[in-house]
């Protein structure tokens, strides 16, 4: 169940034209979770559909499983488990019947069948439901059984779309702490959809990062977080504030005040930047709050949200758009008030300012 | 609450009651009439099961052949419409839009232009022209839009695509898909119109008039006939025979549309807890 998976100059165009990847290369270790991560509409699920067999790639493309070639087979013989956000549950089946269905179509015989569906109810919790109607389950039990359906024909590797996002929150971390146990358990090879930067970080072993068609960057969730190859990967992750700045002669320039001791490299070279000007991405943290005397900057607060553990502040003047910052939730203080901010020069990211991906 | 209702209430019950009446009096009239010694002086006259005989010992062979053309009609539908519905709901386009179009045709047309052209096409084929083949394929072609249209409503409202998706990710075939997943899951659909069919087969004049020979006369056929040139009571007990057919048919359809528009029933679970 540990299959190694490698898509070679794999590109999809549909039959209207439409370009949907630029040819890419993408290998998943066995046993390893790949975590498909992007916004709409930038190929993600096409992806996974390619490794899935319901989408093949232009000619030219290749796809392995252990090296066996499988890139015109059809989904039918690829022995691949899938799971969907609309759950796929078959109506006029029980939950039983649907975890046997596979099985059924595989030919194992009934009574290894029962004892296989009976393991994997239990496994999935869900063995007091075995006889229920699919339309009496709620959403979070219906992902159950889809998992128990798709794990149940032992598969090379399990597909995942977008499994979590038809569910409410509170559910939806429960269920993903559920299914990282899951995967690791069964060590099977997985491929998971998602939109939600918090649910790749949790489950991915590595982190593919989509942008329009192309993968922007592959990495750890630490390394994603860390440190983003692009404005685009910055903005995606988390890091949504964003500051211009200049360099000169090796020190960074925002506005009127300058800092030394700053890692900017140019991600796409590996060159340090010395000059020019530049765009610096970070997160909440990037700037604190301060007494008048060290401030950098001082701006407005334009908003205040209280999130129990922060107090969250929208600040504008200090750069061209607003920009959060974050303060102690016992600090009082109130919208259109000025407020002193100092930069915390590690938790910035670099990038230069012609970067060519928005 | 006392004086509840007021005065318009009474009006529209009392409106009601008179269009109810309007509508089911001759109903009740014409069945009488079928049991009736002697319609012209009235129920005086007495009750008798002697008209319902005659009309079976002149026209069984009509009515039995009536549900044997409605049956066939029925399985024409099913094996043609089925796949045809599927078709159009999975693959929709320009093209599957316009069949749709063209399939719907013999409903809008006149069941008279419609038998007359095949007529004019097959009239020629005299063992075709004469067998109740004759009267089923123009039964079919009237009834086969209201079976696609039934089957492809519930089709379309199930994302039959995912469980496809569904169903051969976990190794299953084109056709074990279809008649493991989507044919039990369009059952619904297809029992409302295998009842639609069934009906309008059995009760569809304006063709069959037009296509039967006297050795291929069809239930409505007949009671036209009997109308024309028979006895009141004839005729009427002719009615009342189809009502015996036909109202148990209705009353299935109706039970089956509501087992299909019924909400999914829910038990108390514990919710979204699990």
């Amino acid at each position: 169940m540990t299959t190694q998976i490698k898509l070679h100059d794999c590109a999809k165009t549909f039959a209207d034209g439409t370009r949907a990847l630029a040819p890419f290369d993408l290998e998943i270790t066995g046993g390893e979770t790949v975590v498909l991560l992007g916004p709409s509409g930038c190929g993600k699920t096409t992806i996974l559909r390619m490794i899935a067999g319901l989408e093949f790639p232009d000619a030219g493309g290749k796809i392995t499983f252990d090296g066996d070639d499988v890139t015109r087979q059809s989904i039918e013989k690829r022995r691949v488990g899938m799971v969907f956000q609309s759950y796929a549950l078959f109506p006029n089946m029980s939950v039983a019947q649907n975890v046997a269905y596979g099985l059924k179509v595989h030919g194992v015989g009934r009574d290894e069948r029962d004892a296989r569906v009976t393991a994997m109810l239990e496994m999935m919790h869900i063995d007091m439901l075995a006889d229920r109607a699919i339309d009496q389950l709620s959403g979070g039990q219906r992902q159950r059984v889809a998992l128990a359906r798709a794990i149940a024909v032992q598969p090379r590797v399990l597909l995942l779309d977008e499994p979590l996002t038809a569910l409410d929150a509170k559910l939806r971390v429960r269920l993903r702490t559920e299914i990282n146990g899951l995967l690791r358990k069964l060590g099977i090879t997985a491929v998971y959809v998602t939109h939600d930067q918090e649910e790749a970080m949790a489950l991915g072993d590595r982190i593919v990062v989509m942008q329009k068609g192309k993968i922007a960057q592959i990495g750890t969730p630490r390394e994603i977080y860390r440190k983003p190859q692009s404005p685009f990967v910055a903005d995606f992750v988390g890091a949504a504030n964003r500051l211009d700045g200049q360099m000169h002669d090796g020190r960074l320039h925002i506005g009127e005040r300058v800092f030394d001791a700053v890692d900017a490299f140019d991600p796409r070279h590996g060159d340090i930047i010395d000059q020019g000007p530049v765009e610096l991405y970070f997160r909440a943290d990037g700037l604190s709050t301060c007494e008048a005397g060290d401030a950098d900057f001082t701006g407005r607060v334009e908003a205040v949200s209280y999130l129990g553990e922060r107090l969250r502040l929208t600040v504008s003047g200090i750069g061209s758009m607003p920009v959060i910052v974050d303060t102690h939730p016992d600090d009082v203080i109130s919208a259109g008030t000025p407020v002193h901010c100092r930069v915390n020069a590690d938790r910035l990211t670099v990038f230069p300012a012609v970067a060519v991906n928005s | 609450m006392i004086m509840g209702r007021d005065w318009k209430f009474y009006a529209q019950l009392g409106l009601t009651i008179v269009l109810c009446l309007f509508i089911m009096i001759p109903v009740v009239m014409s069945a009488l009439a079928g049991v009736t010694v002697n319609v012209f002086k009235g129920l005086s006259s007495g009750l008798t099961l002697r008209w319902i005989f005659e009309v079976w010992d002149l026209y069984a062979a009509s009515i039995v052949r009536s549900l044997g053309i409605s049956i066939a009609c029925l399985l024409v539908t099913l094996v043609a419409g089925v796949p045809l519905a599927y078709v159009l709901v999975r693959r929709p386009g320009r093209l599957t839009r316009l069949f749709e179009e063209l399939l719907t045709l013999p409903v809008a047309i006149p069941g008279l232009a419609l038998a007359l052209a095949l007529l004019i096409t097959y009239g020629g084929f005299g063992q075709y022209r004469m067998s109740w083949l004759f009267i089923l394929t123009g039964h079919v072609l009237f009834t086969l839009p209201f079976m696609v249209r039934s089957v492809a409503a519930v089709m379309a409202a199930m994302d039959m695509k995912t469980l496809e998706e569904g169903a051969a990710s976990l190794g299953a075939g084109f056709w074990r898909r279809f008649f493991g997943v989507i044919v039990p899951n369009a059952k619904p659909g297809i029992l409302a119109g295998a009842l639609m069919v069934v009906t309008l087969s059995i009760g569809e004049f304006n063709l069959t008039w037009m296509l039967h020979t006297p050795l291929t006369k069809t239930l409505p056929v007949g009671l036209a006939d009997a109308y024309a040139s028979m006895r009141l009571e004839i005729g009427s007990a002719y009615t009342l025979i189809f009502f015996v057919l036909i109202v148990p048919l209705l009353i299935a359809m109706q039970a089956f549309a509501d087992t299909a528009k019924r909400p999914p029933k829910r038990d108390d679970t514990a919710e979204d807890t699990i």
